[in-house]
């Protein structure tokens, strides 16, 4: 008897889960007025401390954007799906953005397992992503235009830091790399960066097993290469076992690391003369410029990750891309993203005085929160600043932005 | 809309083969396989190589997922033949954990983390992208259509029947002459097979796959849609898949209506009604929806 009015009960509630999934489904499509984007950021999993704040700022765009009346007119609306830092997730979040919201710019896939599962997707129903994820192999999806990467990929990344190394007078150095996707470019980047300086050369290249908990040849190798400077190229917990054993070891030379591969934590960890000089670099938002400013206060003027600053872009680059080209299709987004974000017109750094100028028929350059903002073919970003930092007594100095 | 109901319907019609596929193993044999990922991650990869660098037709590539699924799981069988229960989940969970880290590390063979991107699919790009759903919806579903007969028709066999008798006292199976080993060796070669085939579908479905896809997340969702469903019967797999699908999206839609969400609050909302959902089923109906019907409890 219990059983079977539970069942009934249960059928009932599931038949109307169903039939509201519809009625919602069906509401989407009465409205042809708004400009509708996504947004797919990580709000749970590995990325989930990242996407709350990337999505805020693209809301904070959008709003900003609607006050100053809209693409040509008509308002946006943003809608969000979380990609539970997961490509099937993420996934099944892109299909329904893009087939019920029937959104024309997807933005702020942060994973590059959740970006090159969504990419497919954006390309065949013509329509651009938006991405922070900075694996290389995503601009060289056959894409045709509609991938565009505000983050610097990785060999741009090892590059700049070579070229830093080099500046400082690096010229024999050992690359001690962490197991992952980009060891063997970094290490095809550094070979060609200080082959080209006289008496540069990379003395030694190992690859080792990130989950190790100690590194004693690897050190021992590194200490018989008698190089000036070493290259930790690996993640938290390796490189701060390896800092402790270089310094027991007595290596006197430059470290140089990710600024992801040392942080607080490991100041806690290891005592201040371990950490003195340790340097570090990672791409930076343009903190001078008027855009990140203004970012920083709508967000309270609390830090603003490099992230939020690039999805804030996102969105700027694709209203007023539309704008530009008084169509909200994925491919005028696609097509104007160019023509907005370099070349000749006047510069802005906000959405509002963008939209009034290209409303006034004037040519416009939007310099964003998180750089210049060029493009090149692939849809590679060019010209991020990068920002270098050295430890020194358990906290990080600011040698330089370039 | 009507690609993305189509979409959900090939993803519901993968998850169906997978809990097919652990029916078997699980449902059937009793034998606890939290490593059902690793089997589908196996298929997905073997067709997606074969298909994409060796050529081969996509129909010989699924196959090929089946076979290396399947070889996979003899092996797995022999190893933890004398495990049961939590020993059991605990080495077929190590040997999913096992296969994601090869992925990830066997660069040139898997482009480890970066994954593989332009699997073919059948006629993808000579279609329209929602020709190409349609396509596979129909395509998925035959697959589940051929899985779900032969496996129930299977289970009524005398195969299925050492199968249950396997699971409810090995000892006494083996008194009555029954070769248990073998029994498990095979349920668990055909269980893995689905989930192989499972694998290649879903990875020529997406087209790219990479290791972050084969997280022990689907596992977990896969048992709960066979627990949800009905363990040991082949209709409750299906069923539950299904469930687990319209759980999975229309908490979407139904948190998105609620006003005053936020996107972050609506995120947590969609896990938390999923967990809810399910721990009112397997508090008022631990059977499942669709529980197994034997004849063990038959008057003689």
């Amino acid at each position: 008897m219990t059983r079977f009015r539970i069942t009934r009960r249960a059928a009932l509630l599931g038949a109307t889960g169903a039939v509201t999934t519809f009625a919602i489904g069906g509401r989407a499509f009465g409205q042809a007025a708004p400009v509708v984007f996504g947004a797919l950021p990580p709000l749970s999993g590995a990325g989930g401390p990242y996407g709350p704040a990337m999505l805020r700022a693209i809301q904070g765009v959008v709003e900003e954007a609607n006050a100053a009346g809209g693409i040509r007119g008509r308002p946006i609306r943003v809608v969000a799906e979380d990609d539970q830092t997961n490509p099937d997730a993420g996934v099944r979040g892109a299909r329904k953005l893009i087939d019920v919201d029937r959104v024309t710019a997807l933005m702020g896939t942060w994973a590059s397992a959740v970006t090159t599962a969504v990419a497919p997707l954006c390309w065949e129903n013509r329509i651009p992503l938006f991405t922070v994820s900075g694996a290389d192999s995503i601009t060289l999806l056959p894409h045709q235009g509609f991938i565009f990467r505000t983050q610097p990929n990785s060999r741009l990344q090892i590059a700049t830091g070579a070229d830093f190394l080099i500046r400082q007078g690096a010229r024999r150095i050992f690359h001690l790399a962490a197991q992952s996707p980009f060891a063997q470019s970094s290490q095809e980047v550094l070979t060609e960066k200080f082959r080209a300086v006289q008496g540069g050369a990379v003395a030694g290249y190992i690859v080792y097993e990130r989950d190790k908990t100690a590194f004693r040849s690897e050190v021992d190798q590194v200490l018989r290469a008698r190089v000036d400077t070493v290259f930790l190229n690996g993640y938290l917990p390796d490189v701060t076992i390896l800092l402790r054993e270089l310094f027991r070891a007595g290596f006197e030379g430059r470290r140089f690391t990710p600024a992801y591969a040392v942080n607080q934590t490991t100041f806690q960890t290891l005592p201040n003369e371990v950490t003195n000089g340790v340097m570090t670099w990672q791409p930076s938002p343009d903190v001078n410029s008027g855009a990140f400013r203004r970012l920083q206060t709508r967000f309270g003027n609390v830090e603003v990750d490099p992230y939020s600053a690039q999805t804030h872009d996102h969105a700027t680059l694709a209203i007023l891309a539309a704008a530009q080209a008084g169509d909200a299709s994925g491919v005028a987004i696609r097509d104007h993203v160019r023509r907005i974000a370099s070349g000749s017109g006047e510069v802005v750094d906000n959405v509002t005085d963008g939209l009034r100028l290209i409303n006034a028929g004037r040519a416009v350059n939007f310099d964003g929160a998180s750089g210049p903002l060029d493009f090149d073919e692939r849809g590679d970003i060019q010209g991020t600043k990068f920002r270098y930092e050295r430890a020194e007594n358990g906290r990080f100095v600011l040698m330089e932005i370039t | 809309m009507e690609a993305y109901l189509a979409a959900m319907l090939v993803f519901a019609g993968i998850y169906a083969l997978m809990a097919l596929g652990l029916n078997v193993i699980w449902g059937l044999t009793g034998m606890v396989n939290l490593g059902l990922v690793g089997f589908f991650a196996v298929g997905a990869y073997a067709s997606a190589l074969l298909t994409k660098y060796w050529l081969w037709p996509m129909p010989l590539g699924w196959a090929a997922a089946g076979l290396a699924a399947a070889l996979a799981g003899a092996v797995m069988a022999v190893i933890v033949a004398r495990l049961r229960g939590d020993y059991l989940a605990i080495v077929t969970l190590g040997f999913a954990e096992v296969v994601r880290l090869v992925a990830a590390n066997e660069v040139w063979l898997t482009n480890g983390t970066d994954g593989i991107s332009g699997i073919p699919g059948p006629w993808r790009g000579a279609v329209s992208p929602q020709e190409f759903n349609l396509i596979f919806l129909g395509l998925v579903w035959t697959a589940v259509l051929v899985a779900f007969v032969l496996l129930a028709r299977l289970s009524h066999a005398p195969f299925g029947r050492v199968l249950r008798a396997v699971r409810e006292d090995e000892e006494v199976a083996a008194v009555a002459g029954k070769p248990v080993l073998w029994f498990k060796v095979r349920a668990f070669c055909l269980g893995a097979a689905v989930l192989g085939v499972a694998g290649a579908l879903y990875a020529h479905y997406n087209a790219y796959i990479a290791p972050e896809g084969f997280a022990p997340l689907l596992t977990i969702y896969i048992v709960l849609a066979l627990t949800a469903g009905g363990v040991g019967a082949m209709r409750g797999a299906v069923l539950g898949a299904l469930l687990l699908l319209l759980l999975l999206e229309g908490t979407r839609f139904v948190a998105q209506e609620i006003p005053g969400v936020t996107p972050v609050q609506k995120a947590a909302l969609r896990e938390a009604i999923i967990a809810v959902s399910l721990i009112l089923l397997l508090r008022f109906r631990p059977q499942g929806l669709i529980p197994e019907r034997t004849r063990t409890r038959a008057t003689p």
